[in-house]
């Protein structure tokens, strides 16, 4: 007997002494620290009253879901609807710039099915989970949310299988982010399964990209919080911080915290209806039936998709009311920069030279803005000297900002290079059309 | 390299006679058996043939055709016969016998016959990969590019990534990747896994140790991800010359090999010279300087113009060799370095260069550490020296495999140095050439490998309690596991329910996967600073730290600065005439007894798991061609931790009081006797000399209460003791040089009496009078008496 218990020890030991079991170091993480919106009472109330003893029939008190059932399972289900949501009505235009090649349904906003997703991790791959698959689309004039959510891994399936069913009724998926985040990441669940085939939507549209190009230059960053408080001019209030978003559910698997995950719910709620309200302030900005925004910023952003998409009249013409506006230096740069572009591209040279000549400094389109100039001059108008002068003005400004510092070095060497190429060669040039004139 | 490429490429032949020449010039003021122990001369072989078999497709045996290949080798043929009957095989090829048309001709048949078919390629590392896409693109035009082959590693970018996935039917990537890149992401790789026939293992005797434990796990979880697509691939490995290829490959996939041995690829007549540096002082056993007289033999060799390889088995001891040959054979006005180094540190363009320059022949000679060990086309060379015995008879052959051309002779000379196992088998040449090749070892079921890739397995998929994952009760450790935080049990299975991500943290290779970048700031007010080269992290410790001379393409660089947190070292351009050598300090806990057994002496024999702590705490610095010792300074590093297995002996109190010897003199006998022991112990577990750790400390009360210490010194591996403290009950340990041990201490408990019988016989045959490194080690840094005394301790303990 003692030695049995000795062996049972070693071994107990042997266990302990592993690295690879000690227990990861993670965020501290006690109801305390997440929970102002816990209440202690409510939690007192439900916990005798009812003899609730776990923390996913707690989890479906609190919030007031139900458990579905369906051939794969069972999961939780939260339904609840936004009245101060008006659909939008999606013209061909902005449809055009956002998803050039969508089939037709993309245009009746019935067909949409909003979708945001919360996992288990950031990183991807297949160990991460979507615990929690937010879904909305515009029902009886308002927005109508549906959450399913996991209470244990084993109930993906029956998750996964009524999203697809979702996704037959609304084929037209609608994200941010999810064309490289949500969608893979379900694409990936769906084919873990081996039984439930992947839903094909028949359109992805994502705002990701759109709201980069209108609010990054203005924002910084694009999440979508941000974009809700100065784009849309809502105000969250408190929200849970998404990084610690795993953790919750982690902690709710593991020991049956329910409360923490109230605020997911919420979070996951008003990703969506910022969501919905995004999309809607997008495809007016991009649709041309309306005199468009008066913002500088938010009008280079649309002549940027309208440049990108091959529909440069009108990315044109946008450019052009962009810079009349008032911008920021870098941008107005960069906009006379893709202007001059447009016009050399539609012959008007005249246009060009005189954006080039008011974007000529210390910047990349300023030392672009030179380059173009010298092959301006040294091919199309025929005037080496010109060129060349233009070229040690060039020279004489990047030897300048190195001195003062205000280039990098590798862009300092880059640039020097190419116009030293030049230089040489106008240098050859401009020295026979010398002697031509001499010879003549 | 096929027959075709040979073809290609004649060289003048060398002549025995040029051999021949080199050694009379090497010799001639030396009593010639003393110095050359042995000179054999292996005849050429002849090439045997077989036919392409009949169902190869015809317009593969086409493409070989117009490459040349008209009829196989029959361990080819043999190889191929069996993959196409469905067999896991092992096939055994010496460096240049056509290896890589062993896998490639039954793989694209089948890819041929099946469009559908998919193959995934593991090389030990991502440049022999790099090297063999080039043949198989080859094959691809030749077959009309009906097939795809792309390399996948961390150098792939991103936007290729997804092309590959689709359209890649040969798959060319290396354990770690397959660990971290592809397996957690099997479902983006759904169409190679329900798809996959085979995998090739190259360089199988490459996967030993802790490398080869992670890999098994590593192919365990693939061959789960596999099932799970339905598939269930076959295995085709090529391995070196080892004792074991077939029992390897088997524990390694787990399941049936069927080995092919014999090699019909032709060879030219070799010459295998045995050179042991003369004796200097016959009284203290010096010898020569084993790096100076290698630095001789390659000279003569070089300066009859034969394209000569130099192996050293340290970083160090390359850019020393490196420097001599450089000095000596300096380039041509205009042209470029006619020697070259070659080692892990180099950035993989510099490499590509030199591998370009060897096949080229531009580069004459070229100096390098095992990094040239492995597959990595060089072409053949002439001739070969070894600077210090490579630590094994696989390794050794591997590298005099290096030279040989297919006609003419071709020599490789091994320089021992003065290290027991390079003076055993220098004075032994019918062992190293009687004895077969080591035994490579692994242990797939060590708990810290198993269970780290067993968190793996469950993030790819959820683990059911009816798997099996090596020999462990599965539902058990699940639940450990799942306790500790990092599984959940749902719906019977158990799921990962961690954010992270469990690959990333595990290196394969070595305990942290960090690299040390070194940034050379010597040009930094006239530009920007460098990056010449980067160091493991375990050697970073003693080749980077503060004030250090690191060599790099014989340059010197002095260490500035370690930035630790950052992993970065600066270093400057210097000009000095000493290297530097690391002192390590370390200590043993012992954790836990496994068995313990009195033995005569009195004394006792034990295994069990340890705590090893050692710690850089100095360095010393060595002048240049004299090794004398010129200046030591102190270190500040931070700690490494290990828990691993070791074997102890314990010297009972009776035993030391009941000699007659000096306090002082008993202690170093004890480190002299640590030092014998150890040496001993890698020739009869045929193992690295770097697998094994040494030290001596006292015997703990019990378990886990005591620590012990000692004092080693990492390149020679000498135990000395600068504060001496006196020991009552000491315990001389080895321990297996890896977390978690890989398998040593219980054998080496086991044959205890044979380890120290011959330890015995070693010593006492050594003909120097007060120690030497051939022995119990230097006498310098000892009492005069310490060889006495390991030997008067060894009649006691073998009595």
């Amino acid at each position: 007997m003692a030695i049995q218990l000795n062996v049972s020890r070693t071994t107990a030991d042997r266990f302990s002494r592993l690295k690879a079991l000690q227990p990861p170091s993670t965020l501290p993480l006690s109801g305390n620290e997440v929970g102002p919106l816990r209440n202690p009472v409510e939690e007192e109330s439900f916990g005798c009253a009812s003899g609730v003893t776990t923390g996913s029939e707690r989890l479906a008190l609190i919030l007031g879901a139900s458990v579905k059932r369906n051939g794969h399972g069972e999961h939780l289900s939260l339904h609840c609807w936004h009245g101060d949501h008006a659909p939008c009505a999606p013209d061909a235009a902005a449809l055009r710039l956002l998803a050039p090649d969508a089939p037709q349904e993309v245009a009746d906003a019935q067909q949409w099915l909003f979708l945001d997703t919360e996992t288990t991790g950031l990183a991807g791959g297949t160990g991460t989970y979507p615990f929690l698959v937010g879904l909305a689309w515009w029902e009886g004039g308002g927005l109508e949310v549906e959450q399913l959510f996991m209470r244990e891994y084993s109930e993906e399936r029956s998750l996964l299988a009524a999203l697809a069913e979702r996704l037959a009724e609304r084929p037209v998926l609608v994200t941010f982010n999810g064309k490289s985040f949500d969608w893979p990441l379900l694409e990936t669940r769906y084919r873990m399964t081996r039984t439930i085939p992947p839903p094909a939507p028949r359109a992805h549209l994502d705002f990701l990209h759109p709201a980069r190009n209108l609010w990054r230059p203005r924002l910084g960053s694009v999440r979508l919080s941000q974009l809700e408080r100065h784009v849309l001019g809502w105000n969250r209030g408190a929200d849970v911080m998404s990084e610690l978003i795993p953790s919750i559910y982690l902690d709710f698997v593991r020991r049956g915290h329910a409360d923490p995950l109230v605020p997911v719910f919420q979070h996951n709620q008003m990703d969506l209806r910022g969501l919905a309200g995004l999309s809607g302030r997008i495809l007016s900005l991009l649709s041309d039936r309306e005199p468009t925004s008066g913002d500088g910023l938010e009008l280079y952003g649309v002549s940027r998709i309208c440049e990108r998409r091959g529909e440069l009249k009108r990315a044109r013409k946008l450019y052009e009311q962009s810079i009349a506006s008032v911008l920021p230096m870098e941008t107005d740069h960069a906009a006379r920069a893709a202007l001059a572009r447009l016009a050399r591209r539609d012959g008007d040279l005249a246009r060009a030279r005189e954006l080039w000549e008011s974007t000529l400094g210390n910047s990349r389109e300023g030392y672009e803005a030179y380059e173009q100039l010298a092959i301006y001059y040294e091919h199309e108008a025929r005037e080496p000297r010109r060129a060349l002068t233009i070229v040690r003005e060039a020279l004489a400004h990047l030897r300048r900002a190195n001195q003062v510092g205000t280039i990098t070095a590798t862009t300092y060497r880059r640039a020097k290079a190419r116009f030293e190429l030049r230089l040489v060669r106008l240098e050859r040039k401009a020295g026979r059309t010398l002697l031509d004139a001499f010879d003549g | 390299m096929t027959p075709s490429q040979q073809a290609l490429a004649p060289r003048l032949s060398t002549t025995l006679d040029t051999v021949q020449e080199v050694l009379g010039t090497l010799v001639a003021r030396y009593r010639t058996d003393e110095v050359l122990t042995s000179v054999r001369q292996i005849p050429a072989r002849e090439a045997k043939f077989r036919p392409v078999p009949d169902w190869v497709r015809r317009e593969l045996s086409e493409a070989y055709r117009a490459k040349g290949i008209k009829e196989l080798y029959s361990h080819q043929a043999a190889t191929a016969e069996l993959v196409h009957n469905g067999r896991n095989v092992v096939v055994v090829t010496p460096t240049a016998s056509g290896k890589t048309l062993c896998y490639n001709l039954p793989v694209l048949n089948a890819v041929l016959e099946n469009p559908d078919t998919r193959a995934l390629y593991l090389f030990p590392t991502k440049a022999l990969a790099q090297d063999q896409l080039a043949e198989l693109h080859d094959l691809a035009k030749r077959l009309d590019d009906c097939f795809g082959v792309f390399t996948y590693d961390g150098d792939t970018p991103n936007d290729a990534r997804k092309a590959i996935r689709e359209r890649g039917h040969i798959v060319l990537t290396n354990p770690d990747m397959l660990h971290t890149g592809i397996l957690p992401h099997h479902t983006k790789w759904m169409r190679l896994f329900e798809n996959l026939r085979y995998i090739v293992l190259d360089e199988l005797h490459s996967y030993r140790g802790v490398f080869g434990s992670h890999l098994a796990n590593v192919l365990r979880r693939l061959r789960r991800v596999a099932r799970f697509y339905g598939s269930d691939p076959q295995f085709i490995c090529c391995s070196a010359t080892i004792a074991n290829p077939g029992e390897l490959a088997s524990q390694l996939i787990e399941g049936e090999v069927d080995v092919v041995e014999e090699n019909g690829a032709p060879a030219g007549e070799r010459l295998f010279v045995f050179y042991n540096p003369p004796m200097v002082n016959r009284n203290l056993g010096i010898r020569r300087s084993y790096i100076n007289e290698a630095t001789r033999v390659a000279k003569e060799l070089l300066a009859r113009k034969l394209q000569t390889i130099v192996f050293a088995n340290s970083r160090l001891h390359t850019e020393v060799l490196l420097t001599y040959l450089q000095q000596a054979n300096p380039p041509k006005p205009g042209q470029a370095e006619p020697v070259r180094g070659y080692r892990g540190g180099y950035l993989p363009g510099e490499r590509r260069e030199i591998e370009r320059g060897l096949r080229e022949g531009r580069i004459r000679g070229v100096v390098t550490t095992n990094a040239l060990e492995l597959g990595i086309d060089i072409g053949s060379l002439d001739a070969c020296v070894m600077a210090g015995y490579a630590g094994s008879i696989a390794s050794t052959w591997q590298r005099a495999g290096r030279a040989g051309r297919r006609s003419g002779t071709s020599c490789a000379v091994f320089v021992a140095s003065s290290a027991p196992l390079d003076q055993f088998i220098v004075q032994h040449p019918d062992y190293f050439f009687g004895s077969s090749p080591e035994h490579a070892h692994i242990q797939p079921d060590n708990l810290e490998i198993l269970v780290n890739h067993l968190k793996c397995a469950a993030f790819e998929l959820p683990l059911s309690p009816e798997e099996r994952f090596g020999d462990v009760e599965l539902p058990e450790l699940c639940e450990r596991l799942a306790e500790a935080g990092f599984l959940q049990r749902s719906g019977g299975n158990w799921h990962w329910v961690q954010e992270g991500y469990p690959a990333d943290t595990i290196s394969l290779r070595s305990v942290t996967s960090d690299n040390f970048v070194i940034i050379d700031t010597t040009g930094d007010d006239d530009g920007e600073p460098e990056v010449i080269g980067e160091v493991d992290f375990s050697s970073a410790l003693t080749t980077v730290h503060p004030k250090a001379i690191y060599i790099h393409q014989g340059q010197q660089y002095h260490v500035e600065r370690l930035d630790f947190s950052q992993r970065k070292a600066y270093v400057k351009r210097v000009n000095v005439d000493y290297f530097t050598d690391a002192i390590r300090y370390t200590q043993v806990r012992l954790l836990e007894i496994a068995e313990e057994q009195s033995i005569s002496g009195p004394a006792a024999r034990a295994h069990g798991d340890v705590l090893v702590r050692s710690q850089v705490v100095g360095f010393k610095k060595i002048k240049f061609f004299t090794n004398e010792n010129v200046g030591s300074g102190k270190l500040e590093l931070p700690e490494n931790e290990m828990h691993t297995t070791a074997f102890w002996v314990t010297l009972d109190h009776e035993l030391l009081a009941g000699l007659p010897f000096t306090l002082s003199e008993r202690q170093s006998g004890m480190f002299g006797l640590v030092y014998a022991i150890a040496s001993m112990a890698t020739l009869l577990m045929m193992c690295d000399r770097r697998d094994l750790g040494t030290a001596v400390g006292e015997r703990p009360p019990s378990a886990g209460a005591d620590t012990n210490i000692a004092w080693q010194d990492c390149a020679t591996a000498t135990v000395t003791s600068p504060e001496m403290k006196e020991f009552f009950e000491p315990n001389l340990y080895l321990y297996d040089a890896y977390p978690g041990g890989i398998g040593f201490s219980e054998p080496l408990y086991r044959i205890c009496h044979v380890l120290l019988t011959r330890t015995r016989e070693l010593i006492a045959a050594c003909p120097c009078d007060n120690g030497c490194p051939t022995c119990v080690g230097p006498a310098g840094d000892k009492s005069e008496r310490s060889k006495e005394v390991a030997l008067a301790f060894l009649e006691r303990l073998c009595s």
